[in-house]
């Protein structure tokens, strides 16, 4: 081995396994998942032995793509299987072009977005797509996308399990979709991965850094669709919010891992760079012949972006996209923020009034947001009794540890004043 | 100074997600560099092969043959001044764990 490099990137065996697996599939095709994982764990295993003893190659991709298709040969011959994929030579031992980082480059690639549409398989159930997403795409173990997920290794083994075979049992080609079917499917993977990004975004969990890495692998396969598709505007939105919210990512968690409530969040942590790559794209996604909840979404998350601080932040742009936000897709949790923001129009008072109107309607009765939202607020206006009994009823609807442990220290505070 | 075969035993490798086999080959690569020229070399082997149990018997291919626990993933050939020494490098190694490690002094003087 001539490589002199002795450190790789941090999370390279990482990203090149879901390269990988992308690459595999094509070979033993969709029906083959499993197998192609499997070659690619033995692949990393060997890479381990001989780079552990013999040092770093020069282009390790290169180096692990050979090595895996090589294995994957073997499989071929030793289960009688046929090459599936969709070149004269793709095992490249005969031509010369594997010796072609361009042509790698694109191979990977290619296959990396078909193996996009077939883990956002309409056929799989969201939480399958996402889990299937994590487990092949972006190489994540089982343990961590269970940790991720915030759920057990054994669902997600099994939702794995089932992912799998329905993919299997339905003989889905792995191919990119075309014509008029390809818009269709371009909105479920968007879909796909734009929950995937919630979940890393608003689940909070003790274990910021991979809820972290989980937006940025949203943004990465985001990303890698727009290089294909860089004119559905759709998608850019989509980008322009994942960049902006994962901008205030740092500054909503202290040192102490406790939330930063949003008026309370230091702005110079912000990070400016993504929140630069999110304008483009945002700009980019204008002119959609439709209006997508993402414009809208990228709307609002823009207009906090470039408040020069809470008080001076738009209220009445962000309330006016909020309602057109309700008017797209319905949902008591818009009308939940809408509810908190005219508190910045009108005042707490008016607000607390349709909070209180919220509640009746009983559609958030198990969102622990709206009581401690109404703890807060009363607790601005001196009324510490009001807002004990909001915050205690939302301690009751099981926020996670993080948030539980805001809304003990708010009560305390309370308790102080009486 | 005599030779000693380390055989390791099981899957445990084959369960780590990338991330953690990347922690690993780090591991194994600051192992190696304080071996120095105590590492002779190693190997990983397949899980598949053949295995013979008599003249007169057919042979039987692929596998694997065993309980997982039981295959040999590997093996490295170390040199050590004792089966103690030997002992303590194995004890160092970032295999065990994953793997059960047998320490087994190949026969000296060394047959030519």
């Amino acid at each position: 081995m001539t490589g002199k490099t002795d450190q790789i990137v941090e999370h390279l065996f990482r990203a090149e396994y879901g390269k990988l697996v992308a690459t595999m599939t094509s070979i033993f095709g969709t029906a083959n998942i499993q197998l192609a994982e499997d070659v690619v764990q033995e692949t990393l295993i060997t890479a381990l032995g001989n780079w552990g003893t013999k040092g770093i190659p020069d282009n390790p991709t290169a180096w692990l793509v050979q090595v895996a298709k090589r294995k994957a040969l073997n499989e071929l011959k030793r289960n009688q299987m046929v090459w599936m994929h969709h070149q004269a030579d793709p095992i490249g031992m005969g031509g010369s072009h594997d010796a072609d980082p361009v042509f790698l480059e694109n191979e990977i690639e290619d296959s990396q977005l078909r193996m996009i549409f077939t883990c956002c398989h309409p056929l799989l159930n969201v939480e399958s797509q996402i889990a299937l997403t994590l487990k092949t795409l972006c190489g994540f173990g089982v343990g961590e996308v269970a940790r991720a997920l915030l759920t057990t290794e054994s669902t997600i083994n099994k939702r794995l399990y089932r992912a799998k075979k329905s993919i299997r049992d339905s003989n889905l080609p792995f191919s990119i979709p075309q014509g008029a079917e390809l818009e269709k499917r371009l909105k479920v993977v968007g879909l796909a991965l734009y929950l995937l990004f919630n979940e890393g975004y608003n689940s909070t969990s003790k274990d910021t850094i991979i809820q972290k890495e989980l937006c940025l692998e949203a943004i990465r396969l985001v990303k890698l669709l727009l290089l294909h598709f860089d004119n559905n505007q759709e998608l850019c939105a989509l980008l322009a919010l994942m960049c902006f919210h994962t901008a205030r990512f740092e500054a909503r968690i202290d040192n102490h891992g406790a939330i930063v409530l949003f008026a309370d969040q230091d702005r110079a942590l912000w990070n400016k760079e993504l929140i630069v790559i999110g304008m483009k794209y945002m700009q980019k996604s204008m002119g959609a012949r439709r209006l997508s909840a993402y414009h809208i979404e990228a709307g609002i998350a823009a207009e906090h972006c470039m408040a020069e601080s809470f008080e001076t932040t738009n209220w009445q742009s962000i309330f006016d996209q909020y309602k057109l936000l309700e008017k797209l897709k319905p949902n008591p949790v818009i009308a939940l923020n809408l509810a908190v923001i005219q508190s910045q129009l009108e005042g707490i008072e008016s607000s607390l009034r349709s909070l209180d109107k919220l509640k009746n309607d009983g559609a958030l009765s198990h969102y622990h947001l709206l009581p401690a939202t109404q703890g807060i607020f009363h607790m601005k206006l001196g009324n510490f009794r009001k807002a004990i009994a909001h915050l205690e009823a939302a301690l009751h609807l099981e926020p996670s540890a993080t948030e539980s442990s805001l809304i003990q220290n708010r009560i305390e505070e309370c308790k102080k004043m009486l | 100074m005599q030779e000693f075969l380390l055989i390791l035993k099981g899957d445990g490798m084959n369960h780590l997600s990338p991330d953690e086999l990347q922690n690993i080959m780090e591991e194994y690569k600051a192992w190696v560099g304080r071996l120095g020229d105590q590492y002779l070399g190693g190997q990983r082997l397949e899980e598949h092969g053949a295995l013979l149990t008599g003249k007169d018997e057919s042979i039987i291919t692929d596998g694997p043959f065993l309980e997982s626990k039981e295959i040999i993933a590997g093996y490295m050939l170390i040199w050590a001044a004792s089966q103690d020494e030997a002992n303590e490098i194995a004890l160092s190694s970032p295999h065990l764990g994953l793997y059960t490690i047998e320490v087994r002094p190949l026969v000296f003087p060394k047959m030519k």
